[in-house]
């Protein structure tokens, strides 16, 4: 990281760096009526070692918010989050250059407004690939991938002692800064993604320069994919097609729920992939599959594509062509080798970007160029509204049973079941979607209110120490005991108070309520639940509490 | 279902609708009947019709089912008739078939849930408890007994004979030998039949099941009643553990049984007051199904750990060999039935099984699914985990297809005592009998060619052939 | 015999139905309640209630089960019961019923505990409790169920709390084996709308973790247990006729997920999907969502700010799409790249 020269700029380029950090943070993050988070900064120091042990495989939705910094380490590819950073950070003109105390500021600052422990470590660092891409692919470059190899030993620069500590903390800063540059993208979750994922079933699936084999992987790949872009765009759709012997297959229908799509991803795990992959075929399916979508959201097809062929029953061009007219992108994530007409595909349909077009280069590199694809995309339309209100109706679900089947507005079928509009009580199929008859935007609730928690983080809950735990004596919310105090604990020195990875005396309190509670319960409240058990069960005193702390999980908008 | 469940199961099913309608007046038998020996489909049909006022029709029953588990329904309801604990009536053309629970076993299993009655067939505890009989003793006390009982079918067998233990009773060895788990004359080496081969290889609850309905149709020839025998057994099952039961509520018949049951470990009796009894885990998880053994009472399976070498002491790997964690000379004995041992280390042993070993066993008369069974039963935790993390076979899947294919090589045959039903009328008659046979779950075979099939069990079929006729 | 295959010989080894853990979330909302004396005292409720658990424990002796009282003030465990955190003697007046030889001794056990706490809790409730709210704490009774339901599935799966977190749900699917878990709900309150966040929250959770939410509706209208319930592929209810509890519990909701396969559940005729807006928390069917934060108002709030994230937002055309938040970096280069190749209006749709 050539960081010699740019140690000038320091101070200035950091606090611009910071600065815009907050800038966009503050878009999203309640401070007004959040004021005291951000002086918790300062009271509650956090270490790499806070960090690391919150770190569990448990995957967690919110990237964006998401700042825990070890996994992503392990994620990347060394040199190519040096070889990006570089390069973004250039690109914006803001370059900042790595110091690690002060850095780490940063990344506190921004952490302690949403919890650190509330929002563990994504799978992986979503997001982070595309803009790498967009500065690799996207500037058209004439030499080719493997002209322009990097090594990892080539960046790494022995310290002043001949040791690589200096190196290793960098490329630790470098992936934490990669997390922080991320954040500062404006929040995107109003929007809604069609999107028709395209899995490789043919024979070149079969290889094994991937371990296990590209198929299996594309399989774990595939799920992680659904789960993660379901979190990141709760409002969206998405649909899984296949390409086998010179076919496409549905394998699953659009739709919102996550779960259905990783089931029929499940079952597809025992099938062998073979035969010839069809471009046109699956590119021809997802248009029909994409046909009903609503004209504000956008539509995209995800390819993940192994073989260095397609098999074809006509002139792909033309599909290509129709792709356009239907605002249809395309993307592609390659496991062999660049392949023309996927370039071409990419580039057509994104507007003469190619952008869109990546090859793995290892395993890792696959897993962040899929999942580089939760992001939501650039719009390119030129009404590029600011922030807006939007109307929405919240339509209620009928089945119908019992009554005569009725046509829908949306596609004139007959139906039974279907969303009555809030607004003209005309009946439409499936959500989200525009009331064809008022115009009036219909969505699930549900799919708003999956991103709450975001607005309203839990607080982190603070370590027991023994001359507090008689307190308890079981999980207030588990009811599991916990450990006896041991004698001379309490009588014994105090432990110097600073943050310490688990908790002494194995309880842990919530600092609104009060109440202890056992480690599981701590992971599971910020990681999945994001109440506080004990904050919810007890209203009395509650009020003054309020009025202090603000909340604790809970709306408090208007005072 | 595990293998207990079906052989204290298909003894059941032999009683007389008489004898259950007599069990079943016992809140305690008709709980542990129910928690015992249904499928779960079965459970939720008898908890949905318990408290109904009208017999339901049976349309109604169908259209609560999914249409594709129509199978399941069928066995379910089938099995309820046979164990007499619902009533369909007859197909009339007038009435609609309905169904109810029988009203003895609806009674009894209202009053088990809801308490009250006079029954006292949860067992009358005994207050002046002894206060040091805790739960570690209790099960070593049943260790001791359960053991010694093993050791003994063991040990007419193998080779290393002659270990500690003062053995089992003479009525125990009595019974073992009427049993035909042992044959006599067993100095002269070889005494072990097919059946106590099987014995061995099955998991404790299943073992002490075994040993109980032996002993009880030992019984009724000395002319004990099955039922208050059997009422006896599931009122046990519902004792807790450690607590000191009184013996005065018994019958004579059941305070005769109780001696018998000390043999076996089953219950303790305190030589100072002889009036009162204290079940061991033997007893009180004798109702209990194989996956809860398998899953929760963590004390269960340190109780038995050494009785059976219980919980999961084997890792087998898909190239045939065998690493089994134990050091009981019990547990090595039965694993030499059918494992060529190679090692012995203080805390294990390795070997693998070849062709060799299990036609060896299979000429003693263990079959193949005897073996698999132990494998599986005795799994190593691990092996557990990791296969039910991955979603696979518990045991490798090339090892339990060669360890039948070895089978096999011998026996190309399975005798099934059943029925045969041919000469029927019409193609469409024989379609219709076999597609129930089928769905009732007892058909074997069938011929289209020759419009004749085959059936474990017909009385259903009887019923449903003669309504047929009816129509 | 011919079927030599180690698949299905693996379904007998670890088939047989696995343990399920019920967790009953009981509203004891005083005010609710005492609506109801006239048709379903509280008293009979719970004599249902208990018959309705001793039969989910007659199923399989692995059954579990843990109450939790959503109460006017507060959420309480009423079994397992909380250990007091002062060391006063456990209380031993409660084998009164205990020792009764026509009583299974697990059922006596659990009813006594669940009577015992239930009394303390009743005992412990103040006037001013009951006049401050008229509400219930689902939402606390709902994480606390969540809690315990995460615990119980740990520490029967055998994993440790510290190797590993709690299997994310998604992956283990439809898995034969395993603790199933499903919280019942029996609700006698109306509007929870202050609590639309913390419900939601809850619901999410448990369709993470796969956990039905079961919701038995006895008086009042909840929107969102009714979202709740749809969310996780539960059962909701809502009775109509009070008398027949009983058997309403013993048919709907006694099946576990595992029976639930082969049967017919009884469906929503109408899922309310209302949500509650944040400034008045007034449950709307049409409302007012901030683009950036998603928020959902009842009205455009004032200034046009938003009161969550306090971004200035743009009022009027209402029915506006949602609209894309501009990045900086990338409008640069692509903005003049191309606007909007394909056809303004995509594909004519059947209709048209």
């Amino acid at each position: 990281m050539g960081s010699s020269g740019a140690l000038t700029y320091e101070d200035k380029a950091l606090r611009k760096a910071v600065k815009a950090i907050f800038r966009h943070h503050i878009h999203y993050s309640p401070s007004p009526f959040f004021g005291h988070l951000d002086t918790e900064q300062d009271k509650e120091p956090e270490t790499e070692d806070s960090i690391k042990t919150e770190d569990s495989p448990e995957t967690e939705d919110s990237s964006e918010t998401d700042l825990g910094a070890e996994q992503i380490l392990e994620n990347k590819k060394p040199l190519e989050t040096v070889g990006q950073l570089k390069k973004m950070s250039d690109s914006d003109g803001e370059y900042v250059a790595d110091n690690g105390s002060d850095d780490d500021l940063a990344a506190h600052q921004v952490s302690s407004r949403h919890g650190t422990r509330s929002t563990g470590p994504v799978r992986g660092p979503a997001g982070s690939a595309t803009r790498g891409g967009d500065t690799n692919a996207g500037t058209s470059r004439r030499r080719a991938k493997w002209e322009d190899i990097q090594r990892s030993w080539d960046n790494v620069i022995e310290g002043a002692d001949g040791s690589i500590n200096t190196a290793v903390e960098n490329l630790r800063e470098a992936t934490k800064r990669k997390r922080l540059l991320r954040d500062t993208t404006p929040l995107q979750r109003g929007i809604i993604r069609h999107l028709i994922l395209v899995l490789d079933l043919s024979f070149a699936m079969v290889e094994k320069d991937m371990r296990p084999t590209r198929y299996l992987l594309t399989m774990q790949y595939a799920t992680e994919f659904v789960t993660e872009y379901f979190e990141q765009n709760p409002i969206s759709q998405l649909g899984i097609i296949g390409m086998r012997d010179g076919i496409a297959i549905r394998i699953s229908d659009m739709s919102g729920n996550p779960t259905e799509h990783i089931e029929k991803l499940k079952k597809l795990r025992d099938q062998e992939p073979k035969g010839n992959p069809s471009l046109q075929n699956a590119l021809e399916m997802s248009r029909a599959a994409l046909f009903n979508a609503p004209s504000h959201g956008t539509r995209e097809v995800l390819i993940i594509f192994g073989a260095l062929l397609s098999s074809d029953p006509g002139d792909i061009h033309e599909t290509i062509a129709s792709l356009i007219t239907d605002r249809i992108r395309v993307s592609v994530v390659g496991l062999a080798a660049r392949i023309f007409i996927c370039d071409e595909l990419c580039k057509k349909t994104n507007a003469g970007d190619a952008g869109n077009y990546h090859v793995a280069m290892d395993d890792r590199n696959f897993r962040d160029l899929v999942m580089a694809m939760c992001t939501p995309p650039v719009t390119r339309t030129k009404k590029q509204s600011e922030s807006s209100l939007l109307m929405m109706g919240f339509p209620s679900r009928t089945s119908g049973a019992g009554k005569a089947p009725s046509f829908c507005a949306c596609h004139s079928k007959l139906t039974r079941g279907g969303y009555l509009c809030s607004r003209c009580e005309s009946k439409v199929c499936s959500l989200p979607a525009e009331c064809p008859a008022c115009g009036l935007t219909l969505i699930l609730s549900t799919h708003l209110a999956r991103s709450y928690h975001h607005l309203f983080p839990l607080k982190n809950w603070v370590e027991v120490p023994w001359s507090q735990a008689n307190r308890s004596k079981a999980c207030f919310a588990c009811l599991s005991p916990f450990p006896e105090i041991p004698s001379g604990a309490l009588n014994g020195t105090h432990t110097d108070v600073d943050i310490k990875a688990s908790s002494e005396s194995g309880r842990y309190a919530c600092e609104v309520c009060g109440n202890h509670f056992c480690v599981d319960c701590d992971v599971m409240a910020h990681e999945t639940v994001h109440n506080c058990p004990g904050c919810q069960s007890d209203t009395r005193g509650q009020a003054e509490i309020e009025q202090d702390h603000a909340t604790n999980g809970d709306v408090m908008v208007i005072g | 279902m595990s293998v207990s469940t079906s052989a204290s199961f298909e003894y059941l099913e032999r009683l007389p609708g008489v004898t259950f309608r007599r069990l079943y007046q016992q809140p305690s038998t008709a709980l542990a009947i129910f928690r015992r020996m249904l499928p779960h489909l079965a459970k939720t049909f008898v908890m949905a019709l318990l408290y109904m006022t009208r017999p339901l029709p049976l349309t109604d029953l169908d259209s609560w089912v999914q249409p594709n588990s129509k199978r399941e329904r069928d066995q379910a309801l089938s099995l309820l008739s046979r164990l007499h604990i619902v009533t369909i009536t007859a197909p009339s053309r007038d009435d609609p078939q309905t169904v109810t629970l029988t009203s003895n076993f609806g009674s009894s299993l209202r009053l088990a849930l809801t308490g009250g009655g006079e029954h006292q067939s949860f067992g009358v505890p005994s207050h002046n408890a002894l206060a040091n009989m805790d739960a570690a003793f209790l099960d070593d006390y049943a260790r001791d007994q359960w053991e010694g009982i093993l050791h003994y079918v063991v040990s007419s067998v193998a080779e290393n004979r002659g270990h500690g233990g003062d053995g089992p009773t003479a009525s125990v060895k009595h019974l073992l030998e009427v049993g035909k788990l042992v044959t006599k004359g067993k100095f002269t080496g070889g005494g072990i039949t097919q059946a106590g081969f099987s014995f061995l290889l099955q998991e404790v609850n299943a073992q002490v099941w075994t040993m109980l309905l032996l002993w009880i149709e030992n019984a009724e020839q000395m002319g004990l009643d099955s039922v208050e025998v059997l009422s006896f057994l599931f009122m046990l099952g519902s004792l807790e553990l450690g607590r000191a039961y009184s013996t005065s509520t018994l019958s004579e018949s059941q305070r005769q049984m109780l001696t018998y049951l000390v043999d076996f470990g089953l219950v303790y009796v305190p030589s100072t007051g002889t009036t009162q009894f204290y079940p061991t885990r033997l007893a009180t998880t004798l109702t209990s199904d194989a996956t809860a053994l398998r899953s929760v009472s963590a004390g269960f399976d340190a109780a038995l750990t050494a009785a059976s070498g219980a919980k999961g002491f084997i890792i087998i790997e898909t190239n045939y060999r065998l690493y089994a964690y134990t050091s009981s000379p019990l547990q090595i004995a039965v694993l030499a039935l059918f494992t060529r041992l190679g090692t012995r280390y203080p805390n294990m042993v390795s070997g693998r099984i070849t062709r060799d070993s299990v036609a060896r066993a299979i000429s003693h008369g263990i079959t193949s699914d005897q073996i698999i069974s132990y494998l599986g039963t005795h799994a190593h935790p691990q092996l557990v985990k990791v296969a039910s993390a991955s979603g696979n076979p518990v045991l490798p899947p090339t090892v339990v297809d060669q360890i039948r294919l070895w089978q096999i090589e011998n026996e190309r045959m399975k005798a099934t005592p059943g029925f045969l039903f041919r000469d029927f009328d019409n193609l469409k008659e024989y379609e219709a009998c076999v597609r129930y046979a089928d769905e009732i779950g007892v058909l074997t075979w069938k011929s289209d060619a020759k419009r004749m099939f085959f059936v474990t069990r017909h009385e259903q079929l009887r019923d449903y052939i003669k309504s047929r006729k009816g129509k | 015999m011919n079927a030599v295959d180690g698949s299905d010989h693996y379904e007998v080894v670890t088939g047989g139905a696995s343990p399920s853990l019920l967790v009953l979330v009981l509203d004891t909302n005083p005010h609710a309640w005492a609506l109801l004396s006239q048709t379903l005292p509280l008293s009979k409720a719970i004599a249902n209630l208990l018959v309705f658990i001793n039969a989910h424990l007659a199923f399989n002796n692995a059954n579990q089960v843990a109450i939790v009282a959503s109460h006017s003030h507060r959420a309480a465990w009423l079994y397992p019961r909380t250990p007091s955190t002062s060391d006063d003697v456990e209380m031993s007046d409660g084998s009164r019923n205990v020792d009764n030889a026509n009583k299974y001794r697990p059922f006596a056990l659990i009813e006594e505990a669940i009577l015992t706490s239930l009394r303390e809790l009743i005992s412990t409730t103040t006037e001013a409790d009951v006049g401050s709210t008229t509400t219930t704490q689902m939402a606390g009774a709902l994480t606390l169920a969540l809690s315990y339901i995460n615990k119980a599935t740990m520490s029967y799966s055998g994993v440790s709390t510290e190797s590993k977190a709690p299997p994310t749900s998604l992956e283990t699917t439809d898995k034969p084996t395993g603790l199933q878990s499903r919280i019942l709900v029996v609700s006698v309150s109306g509007d929870l709308a202050h609590q639309y966040i913390p419900i939601m929250n809850t619901t999410f959770a448990a369709q993470r973790l796969q956990i039905p939410i079961d919701i038995l509706k006895l008086a009042g209208d909840t929107v969102f247990l009714q979202q709740a319930s749809d969310a996780t592929k539960g059962i909701y209810m809502q009775l109509r006729n009070l008398q027949g509890l009983l058997q309403y519990l013993m048919m709907a909701f006694l099946p576990d997920q595992v029976a639930r396969k082969h049967l017919i559940a009884p469906t929503q005729e109408v899922v309310d999907f209302r949500a509650a807006c944040f400034c008045h928390r007034k449950v709307v069917d049409i409302g007012f969502v901030c683009s950036i934060c998603l928020s959902i108002f009842c009205s455009p709030p004032e200034g046009a700010i938003c009161l969550t994230c306090s971004t200035h937002l743009a009022l009027g055309e209402y029915g506006g799409k949602p609209a894309v938040v501009p990045r900086k970096k990338k409008k640069k280069k692509r903005i003049n790249g191309g606007v909007e190749t394909g056809s303004a209006r995509g594909t004519p749709a059947p209709g048209e």
